[in-house]
């Protein structure tokens, strides 16, 4: 095997899962992302003799997989983005719940794919901000770095985006009973 | 430290994105002030119910072939 593709393989390819998942919130559906990490891949071992080794290649590899989605994906996404989200107002699901459930014990009723289809309903400057800190564990420096927007632009999107996200996993646990409450 | 500017500092505090100093002062805060101490603990535990519901999946077997064999002919 070439040092080429062996380095390729031991450090970008050790992150198509995380590329996959990013890639599904991104574009909203399977057949899309699998097309999107595919390309996004290509790219990436094109130009796998400009990235640094050692360095960062998971961010690296998300900066690729973002322009491409940029590019090619955002025309034809199945939302267009016509949300003002400065307007948004954040809801503070902690001060409805601290007396009745301050542990949060609904959030265990909510099952996996109702917490990704809220994701999905986030406007798409807070949902990218959102999967790339809280499911994929990046730092605001670094989400900085692959979104291009000052790090206190990620802190507020970020703040805003879970208030967003806890309000609407309240909303439904309201609607199912699984708390007592009124809609955010 | 007061409330205020605690709850401030929430989210950077769950993230590890403070300086030890600052770290140490909302600890301090924390221990001190129960409702405080309430909600980081619900903030905690919604990003750790969050990245638990989401990364249980990953790319489709298919998608790691074909990429295998667009990139190396395989």
């Amino acid at each position: 095997m070439d040092e080429k593709r062996a380095s390729f393989e031991r450090e970008a390819l050790v992150h198509l899962d995380v590329l996959y998942r990013v890639a599904l919130r991104l574009t909203g559906n399977g057949s899309d992302a699998d097309d999107l990490v595919q390309e996004a891949m290509l790219k990436a071992y094109r130009a796998w003799d400009q990235y640094q080794q050692g360095t960062n290649a998971k961010a690296w590899l998300l900066t690729i997989l973002r322009h491409a989605f940029i590019n090619e994906y955002r025309r034809r996404a199945r939302h267009p983005e016509t949300t003002d989200i400065d307007a948004i107002e954040p809801f503070a699901v902690f001060s409805e719940i601290q007396d009745d459930d301050p542990q949060g014990a609904f959030f265990d009723r909510i099952v996996d794919d109702e917490v990704l289809r809220a994701i999905d309903e986030l406007p798409e400057a807070f949902r990218e901000t959102l999967v790339l800190s809280d499911v994929e564990g990046l730092s605001y420096q670094e989400i900085a770095g692959i979104l291009e927007v000052p790090v206190g632009t990620v802190k507020s999107r970020l703040f805003r985006a879970r208030q967003l996200l806890q309000g609407k996993l309240y909303d439904y646990a309201v609607g199912q009973g699984y708390i007592k409450g009124t809609p955010a | 430290m007061n409330c205020r500017e605690c709850v401030e500092h929430l989210y950077e505090f769950l993230d590890r994105e403070l300086t030890p100093e600052l770290e140490r002062q909302i600890r301090d805060h924390l221990e001190d002030c129960p409702p405080c101490g309430e909600q980081f603990d619900f903030e905690e535990l919604f990003l750790k119910f969050l990245r638990a519901r989401c990364r249980t999946q990953g790319a489709p077997a298919e998608l790691k072939r074909r990429v295998l064999r667009e990139l190396f002919g395989e």
